[in-house]
């Protein structure tokens, strides 16, 4: 396989839930390309359809309520979006991982945590009961787990909640996927627990030569660990670039906005500025540009015609009807 | 690198196999259920090995329980204990093979309905349908055409008492697929089985454990009733045989004692089993520890 060619390619997705007021349009025409070895961003305030995203990639949601209504997933050589039951089970864990926020309500509370890394590990390498278990304390090792060899029989709620996370981890980890989806997987942890977990991702990308997507919200740790960025506003993508660039020159109001809002040492604000507003509903997303209300930026057009997504340089899109001129610094 | 952090860990009791049963006696109504539903066991067993089978004429005929004949004596002069003794095993064999059934269907479709939306849809309607059915007139339709027999009861008792079982299993496993950990276990590959029989089934199990009791006490209700209306085995003793005869021979209302003592033990057995049921439950959540 071409080593410039992506692991996971999303082109064109979106996803609908049915819901009583109406669909309810979660996540539009999403395309990502996530590469072996790199860390993906997807940046976005809560609410932007990340996680649908992500639950969609790994094809966990309820059908009904929610409907790819376009696009595809090509994991593989496979459209994941129309695949089997069966591509689906085997994809899902050996190619495609995924870390959830909430690593309490993830494990299962009845089993050990050796229990469940070694059962996935008997299930699908096959390995015996004793090799499995070896494995299992191999992997917690592996996510620093101190005392591995004596907590393997612990239960899920005898763990704190960043070794919580550390023990998803090793089980994401386990059958070594191609990629690996974290969404908001610090989000539950205070600051020194969570960059421990920021750095334990990051090497286990370089180690495992994995392609890593990480959800968050959070500017600080997009600056720190990702090489790509996926900015998303209302369902779709509104900027994409790497994250020099990105954070250099941003060629989107709402990046900029975000930017701005950044806390940053060099300088001595007394308060942080915010962007105004807040993000639509997706049930009544406004027409136009969906940022438009909050964007210092607006023109009239921004009310009426909704800018499609266009690149403007190698590797940078966004989607805003002035993105060259802001872009440029001017607007 | 990050050096591993030691953090702080609650130290909870894991859950110990021993602990349950302790907890289930430490309340008089577990101890006292449980002790009536074993003297059952143990007269079902081996009562028949010391208690001569009921048969034949007796010259004492219809006897009030005295020392010699603890229950009395019917109309044929047969002792009414040796009948309840051996009855006590029939009743007890229908009761907990039919439970086994309709706890072995129910449990399976309980957890379909609640796994798969589509099962569900089909398994949901035959559910409410049985349940709204009148089941005596069904079963006495059933056991006459079938024909009479232990294996007629255990079957048709057993075909009919799963709803409830499905019901339950199905509302409860509904709670357990919607849990986060069920994603989790997708996430990494697990298909519908595996996420059944590994997550699923293992969370309802104590729910399994009351269904059964509580299903056997029903069976142990339905096998007396169509024994009493004669739809039982011609060929065993059982509680509702029992009172048939008193029925049939017309002393219903002067030999009490050949009514009295096969409806206590059904009063007993399922009293007990309820009980036991219940404090099952109690003693599983943690919610109620110290009852
Ligand atoms: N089960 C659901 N039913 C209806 N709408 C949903 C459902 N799940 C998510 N949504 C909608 O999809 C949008 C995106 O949600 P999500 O992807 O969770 O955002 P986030 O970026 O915070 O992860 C939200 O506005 C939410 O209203
Ligand atoms: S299209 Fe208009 S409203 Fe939307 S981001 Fe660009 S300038 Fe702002
Ligand atoms: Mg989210």
């Amino acid at each position: 396989m071409n080593a410039d060619e992506a692991a996971l390619s999303v082109r064109a997705l979106s996803v609908e839930f049915a819901t009583r007021e109406g669909p309810v349009r979660a996540v539009r025409d999403v395309a990502l390309d996530v590469y072996a070895g790199r860390t993906l961003a997807i940046l976005g305030e809560s609410g932007s359809g990340k996680s649908v995203t992500a639950l969609t990639i790994m094809g966990l949601l309820d059908s009904p309520p929610a409907r790819v209504t376009s696009g595809s997933i090509m994991f593989e050589g496979a459209d994941l979006v129309t695949a089997t039951e069966r591509t689906r089970m085997r994809v899902n864990g050996e190619g495609i991982a995924m870390v959830f926020q909430d690593a309490l309500s993830a494990l299962n509370p009845v089993y050990t945590v050796g229990n469940q890394i070694s059962e996935l590990l008997r299930v699908r390498r096959g390995l015996s009961r004793a090799a499995a278990r070896a494995q299992a304390i191999e992997l917690m090792e592996r996510v620093r787990i101190p005392a591995a060899a004596r907590r393997v029989d612990d239960y899920p709620h005898q763990f704190s909640g960043g070794m919580r996370q550390r023990i998803m981890i090793a089980l994401a980890v386990a059958l070594d996927p191609r990629v690996l989806i974290a969404d908001e997987p610090t989000t539950a942890l205070d600051v020194t627990v969570q960059a421990q977990i920021m750095e334990l991702l990051t090497e286990l990308r370089r180690e495992n030569g994995m392609g890593l997507v990480l959800i968050t919200h959070d500017l600080g740790v997009v600056a720190e660990v990702a090489d790509d960025v996926t900015v998303m506003y209302s369902g779709r993508i509104v900027e994409r670039g790497t994250v020099e660039e990105l954070f250099q020159r941003p060629a989107h109001p709402y990046t900029r906005g975000l930017l701005r809002s950044m806390p940053r040492p060099d300088r001595q604000d007394d308060e942080l500025w915010a962007i105004p507003g807040a993000p639509p509903s997706s049930l009544h997303a406004p027409g136009g540009c969906p940022f438009h209300p909050r964007c210092d930026a607006a023109v009239d057009r921004c009310r009426s015609d909704q800018p499609e997504f266009e690149l403007i340089a190698a590797g940078r899109g966004s989607a805003c009807h002035r993105s060259q001129e802001v872009f440029d610094g001017r607007a | 690198m990050s050096a591993p952090i030691p953090e702080s860990t609650r130290t909870a009791t894991a859950p110990s196999r021993t602990g349950g049963l302790r907890r289930f006696v430490a309340q008089p109504t577990g101890a006292l259920s449980l002790t009536v539903l074993l003297v059952f066991v143990v007269t079902g067993v081996f009562g028949p090995l010391f208690v001569d089978r009921p048969g034949g004429l007796g010259s004492e005929i219809l006897q009030a329980p005295s020392s010699a004949h603890w229950f009395g004596t019917d109309d044929l002069g047969q002792d009414v204990f040796a009948q309840v003794v051996w009855g006590t095993r029939v009743s007890l064999t229908v009761g907990a093979a039919a439970s086994g059934l309709a706890i072995l269907i129910g449990t399976a479709l309980g957890l379909m309905g609640a796994y798969s939306r589509r099962a569900d849809a089909w398994i949901t309607t035959v559910t409410d349908l049985m349940l709204s059915l009148p089941l005596l007139p069904l079963m006495i339709i059933v056991t006459a055409v079938a024909g009479p027999s232990i294996l007629t009861l255990t079957v048709v008792i057993g075909l009919f008492s799963w709803p409830e079982v499905t019901r339950l299993i199905r509302s409860n496993g509904m709670v357990v697929v919607a849990m986060p950990y069920i994603d989790g276990a997708r996430a990494l590959g697990a298909g519908g089985w595996r996420i059944v029989t590994r997550e699923v089934l293992p969370a309802v199990v104590p729910l399994v454990v009351v269904s059964v009791l509580l299903t056997a006490a029903r069976a142990v209700i339905s096998e007396a009733g169509l024994s009493f209306l004669g739809l039982g085995d011609p060929d065993s003793w059982s509680w509702g045989r029992i009172m048939l005869n008193a029925q049939r021979s017309g002393v219903l209302s002067t030999a009490w004692w050949q009514t009295l003592f096969p409806s206590l033990a059904i009063l007993l057995l399922v009293l007990a089993a309820t009980v036991a049921g219940v404090r099952f439950n109690d003693s599983r959540d943690p919610r109620l520890k110290d009852r």
